[in-house]
């Protein structure tokens, strides 16, 4: 760590000594969530940050609300509780399903809704999901208040459009129309981070597909899903929407498999996510059980 | 008693140890894979620190436990991680810094990373100057090839090998691949060393207290005696903890700094510390129409990258486990121990067998795919009994590997369905020769027994206190095993190759007769196993004792993804007589996990010879999500049998018995690890197959390929 000397921790106790705090120091300061991401950073030596802003104690950011039908998620709140929450699980159970495949509970007791976001690590979960379902992120600094799409927080690898003195204080996800799946692939152990993870949802009759930790940034292509705008759709629409998926996409290559290898599971997990959010209809049902992953 | 102090956080390990007035050593390491080091400039270090630097170590030796190969701090960085510096400050983080102001000039030297490679004519020596044999402390004789990169050759020669492939009618061939592999103890490598009038002793978890006494005499110049180690309790080993590691370099930077220091490796430096063989094996083996096996050759690189450590030994275990437990009647083994600018490989449970195994109970289904004959059949009709003459010439007693292999097949229902399955039966040897020796003496209450055996969590001290308290009629709470202190313990080879109960248990029965020949207060106990193989036709004594075990597997493959799902997995061990249940229990398991692991994902990623996941987020580790649906094992037993080592037994042959499911589904994997996507590769070419068998349906396609690529 900081080479013998201490590092600042800074531990504001309300959102807004938060904001200040951030926008006073910028980039002096790292702004530290549950750390599970930060802290292997610095371990490793890649970071070696003199000041430390934790949001720990900074109760306001810990709220899981519905209000108006959407959701509203703290940037605290932890994995485990998106994974175990009654209402998310009853209304979002695509969420909860999603952010309950996230590593092990001891990562998912630490990491949080803000943390996964900021990181920006193309291997995460929670961003296909998100993107899917057409979440939004709240950043707020002492200049106001903005939402953004997850497409456009998520610029590229490790980076985000969160401004210097800015903090993600919430995600916002509309209300579930429709059916959503979360597919998590993983090429290794089940503690894995996912080698192709592929989101969709269909709701008044759109279809959105997502897939996760191919690239950079998540991947999807409103275009192609046009196709499965109204009734059920066939197999053969979805083998089709699979294999232009699969086709469009560059992968990237890495330990969790090739570039080439990810292309073919594309096509396979695009396909098994478009049939099964696709077999009931145009999709303006409850959100149906988001069963999926490799079980 | 209560609750285990491992569980209760009581436990103290080498992690915790402090020592009044002690330093924290940072090791500065090479970034080069093979570099010369020109100059060390140490100007910006704090001067509160104390360094280490090439100039200090001018009086200490080469030091290494089968060859003499390992300088105290390198001049000739030989692997990315070579520690050629070091640093001491008051606290760790200080050392860290420091050891990063510490400038060091190289000069860029070519690499090698490659065993196969590292052999052919042209490649760069990773040790010039040849080394030197150690001697005496091996159990084997160490056979350099004098310029090249082979720091140890072993044969093995049975029979006429050429006469052999005559007889036979049908010969299969394949090449196996095996990469490196992490230990990942939970607890890493860390030590403190003092000297004291000259003196000097190490406090750190060691599997080898007396090896690590030895050769760092050797290092520094002294008599045994004036070294002293004495041997924490380890938080988890598999072999990483054997020989000497981080500790010449800590006992050199203490002398230099007159006060104890400390050090406690981070993750990163525990993957360029001590890991395990890659190798590669072909195996060619011919069988007589009936299924008879005649014939077999082996050829294996071994990978002991930068220093030999104990790759001799494991090359040469390696090289005749790979015979099999079966009557072959000529054989040919070939195994080189070969250095690459890899961090240097070592002891890792299963010592070698595993990477030989995989290689040659895959064959065997291969052949009996040929043969058209069933893979359990094959193995039944060829397997040794007892009174078989071995390909060391070793006759076998106590053979149990059919009574493993039918347990095996019996618990997937093997002979009703067979797709989906595999099995796989292995033999593995001991540690051999070696020594034991114990010491019983009365206690206040109960008694005190003093041995070298170490406690890496596998209940050595349990059993040694199961066993006296049976032999000496009292609780085992009324037991004290001691930590293995070399100025107090008797001395013993080592706890290694799942010898420590078989042989203290011996030793423990002697020592327990002589304290009541002699008044009940004090008893020795020791015991020898004679024996070791001749290097040059690897004719002699392989083992005292055999390791006997097997295991099946049951597999489904989602053919779109390769991903595949392990439905059973089931272990057998020879136990012969278990002494503690729910040790051998948990031996059996925590090896099959391990075996898991090496089947389906654990490998050590390089990229120009840097480790390119050296941490336990990258390099993935069996989790518990990991377990097959079923995963069941048991112990083989017999009535009046000596007690058999089980603490590795069940790891081998899981990456072949997976394998083997596999290759029922027609799926041929030849390398390890079997991941999603070199499954998916192989369905591809079994369907390859299929479509060219359709469009040409009189020509057979062979199913096994001649050697991969392989350019030696
Ligand atoms: C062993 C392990 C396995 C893992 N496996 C998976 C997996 O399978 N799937 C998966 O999706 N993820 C996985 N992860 C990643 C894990 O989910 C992330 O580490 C975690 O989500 C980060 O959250 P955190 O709260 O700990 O963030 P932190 O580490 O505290 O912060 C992450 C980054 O975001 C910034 N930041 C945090 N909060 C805010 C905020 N509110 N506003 C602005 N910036 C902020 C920080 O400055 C930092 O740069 C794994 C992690 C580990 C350690």
């Amino acid at each position: 760590m900081g080479g013998g000397t201490a590092v600042e921790w800074l531990a504001p106790s309300s959102l807004e000594e938060a904001l200040a705090l951030r926008a006073e120091r910028g980039g002096d300061t790292t702004v530290v969530a549950g750390g599970s991401f930060l802290a292997i950073l610095m371990n490793q030596g890649f970071v070696a940050p003199t000041s430390l802003l934790s949001l720990g104690k900074v109760q306001e950011l810990r709220g899981i609300d519905v209000v108006d039908g959407e959701l509203r998620l703290g940037a605290m709140v932890s994995h485990r509780a998106v994974e175990r929450d009654p209402v998310i699980r009853r209304d979002w159970p695509v969420l909860s399903r999603a952010f309950g495949l996230v590593a092990s509970p001891r990562v998912r007791n630490q990491a949080t809704v803000g943390g996964v976001l900021a990181d920006a690590d193309y291997a995460s979960d929670p961003p296909a999901v998100l993107c899917a379902v057409n979440a939004r992120a709240v950043l707020r600094s002492p200049r106001g208040v903005r939402q953004v799409a997850i497409d456009e927080l998520i610029l590229g690898f490790y980076e985000t459009c969160i401004a210097e003195d800015e903090l993600l204080t919430e995600v916002r996800v509309p209300a579930a129309l429709g059916p959503a799946v979360y597919r998590k692939f993983r090429s290794r152990s089940s503690e894995d981070r996912p080698c192709v993870a592929v989101a969709a949802a269909r709701s008044a009759g759109r279809l959105r597909v997502v897939v996760g930790a191919c690239a950079e940034v998540p991947q999807h292509y409103p275009d192609v899903c046009a196709e499965g705008a109204d009734g059920p759709i066939d197999d053969a629409v979805a083998r089709e929407i699979g294999a232009v998926y699969a086709k469009r996409m560059a992968p990237l290559s890495d330990s969790r498999g090739s570039a080439e290898y990810r292309r073919r599971v594309v096509a396979v997990e695009v396909r098994r996510a478009v049939e099964m959010v696709g077999a009931d209809g145009a999709g303006n049902g409850a959100g149906r059980e988001g069963a999926g992953g490799e079980e | 008693m209560g609750i285990d102090p491992r569980v209760a956080g009581a436990q103290r390990y080498s992690v915790d140890l402090e020592r009044p007035g002690m330093l924290h050593a940072a090791f500065v390491r090479s970034p080069h894979p093979h570099a010369r080091v020109l100059a060390v400039d140490a100007s910006g270090v704090p001067s509160d620190c104390v360094t280490l630097l090439p100039d200090d170590v001018q009086d200490l030796h080469l030091y290494g436990c089968q060859v003499r190969d390992e300088p105290v701090l390198t001049p000739l960085a030989r692997h990315a991680g070579d520690i050629v510096a070091a640093v001491a400050a008051p606290t760790a983080e200080a050392a860290k810094a420091a050891a990063r102001l510490l400038d060091v000039r190289y000069e860029e030297l070519p690499a090698v990373f490659d065993p196969v490679q590292a052999v052919s004519p042209g490649t760069p020596l990773i040790h010039p100057d040849g080394a030197l044999s150690a001697g005496e402390a091996v159990s084997i004789g160490v056979r350099p090839l004098a310029g090249t990169n082979v720091c140890h050759r072993f044969r093995l020669v049975h029979g006429d090998l050429t006469a052999g492939f005559g007889e036979a009618d049908v010969v299969v061939q394949q090449a196996f691949r095996t990469p490196g592999a992490a230990h990942a103890p939970m607890e890493p490598h860390a030590a403190v060393a003092e000297w004291e009038d000259g003196r000097l002793t190490i406090w750190t978890g060691t599997q080898t207290p007396f090896n690590l006494r030895g050769d760092l005499a050797v290092a520094f110049g002294l008599e045994e005696e004036r070294v002293r180690i004495i041997a924490i309790p380890m938080g988890g080993s598999f072999g990483a903890k054997t020989f000497v590691r981080h500790e010449a370099p800590l006992a050199a930077l203490a002398r230099k700094a007159g006060r104890p220091v400390k050090v406690v490796l981070d993750r990163t430096e525990e993957f360029v510390t001590l890991n395990r063989h890659p190798s590669v094996i072909r195996v060619r083996l011919g069988a007589k129409r009936d299924g008879t096996l005649v014939a077999k050759e082996l050829d294996c690189w071994v990978d002991t990258g930068a220093y030999a450590d104990c790759g001799p030994g494991v090359a040469t275990k390696l090289g005749y486990a790979g015979v099999g437990p079966y009557r072959i009647p000529h054989v040919r083994v070939d195994a080189l121990a070969i250095y690459t600018n890899l961090p240097p490989n070592g002891a890792f449970r299963g010592y070698g067998a595993m990477q030989s195994i995989w290689a040659s109970e895959r064959t065997m289904d291969v052949l009996a795919e040929r043969l058209e004959m069933s893979p359990l059949e094959l193995r039944r009709k060829n397997l040794l009994r007892d009174g078989d003459v071995f390909a060391t010439g070793e006759v076998m007693h106590d053979v149990q590997f059919e009574r493993c292999l039918q347990a095996a097949a019996d618990a997937v229902d093997y002979e009703r369905d067979p797709r989906g399955k595999g099995l796989c039966v292995l033999l593995k040897g001991m540690q051999t020769p070696s020594r034991a020796a114990i010491s019983v003496e009365r206690a206040g209450v109960g008694y005190v027994i003093r041995s070298a055996a170490c406690e890496m969590g596998q209940g050595v001290r349990r059993s040694l206190q199961l066993m006296g308290a049976q032999m000496l009629g009292c609780e085992p709470g009324q037991i004290d095993v001691p930590e293995p202190d070399t100025d107090t313990s008797p001395f013993d080879t080592r706890t290694t190759s799942s010898r420590s109960t078989h042989m203290m248990g011996r030793a423990l029965e002697v020592a327990v007769r002589d304290l009541r020949a002699s008044g009940g207060e004090r008893g020795y106990g020791e015991v020898h196993n004679e024996g070791g193989l001749d290097p040059d036709t690897g004719q002699g004594v392989a083992s005292t004792h055999w390791h006997q075990g097997a295991a099946a597997a049951h597999v489904t493959v989602d053919e779109e993804t390769g991903k595949l799902t392990i439905e059973h997995l089931h272990g057998v061990a020879y136990a012969g007589r278990v002494v503690n249940r729910e040790g051998a229990e948990l031996q059996n398991e925590g090896s099959m996990i391990m075996g898991l692991g090496t089947a389906l994902f654990e490998a050590i990623e390089f990229a120009d010879g840097q480790v390119t996941n050296a941490n336990l987020s990258d390099y993935n580790l069996p989790a518990i999500g990991d377990l097959p649906k079923r995963f069941t094992h048991e112990l083989i037993e017999r009535e009046g049998a000596e007690v058999h080592g089980l603490g590795e037994t069940v790891l081998p042959p899981v990456p072949a018995a997976i394998g083997n499911a596999l290759f029922s589904l027609g799926l041929e994997l030849h390398e390890l690890p079997m991941s999603a996507e070199r499954v998916l590769a192989a369905v591809d070419a079994r369907d390859a197959r299929a479509a060219a068998a359709d469009s040409a349906p009189e020509a057979r396609v062979p199913v096994a390929v001649d050697g991969q690529g392989l350019s030696g």
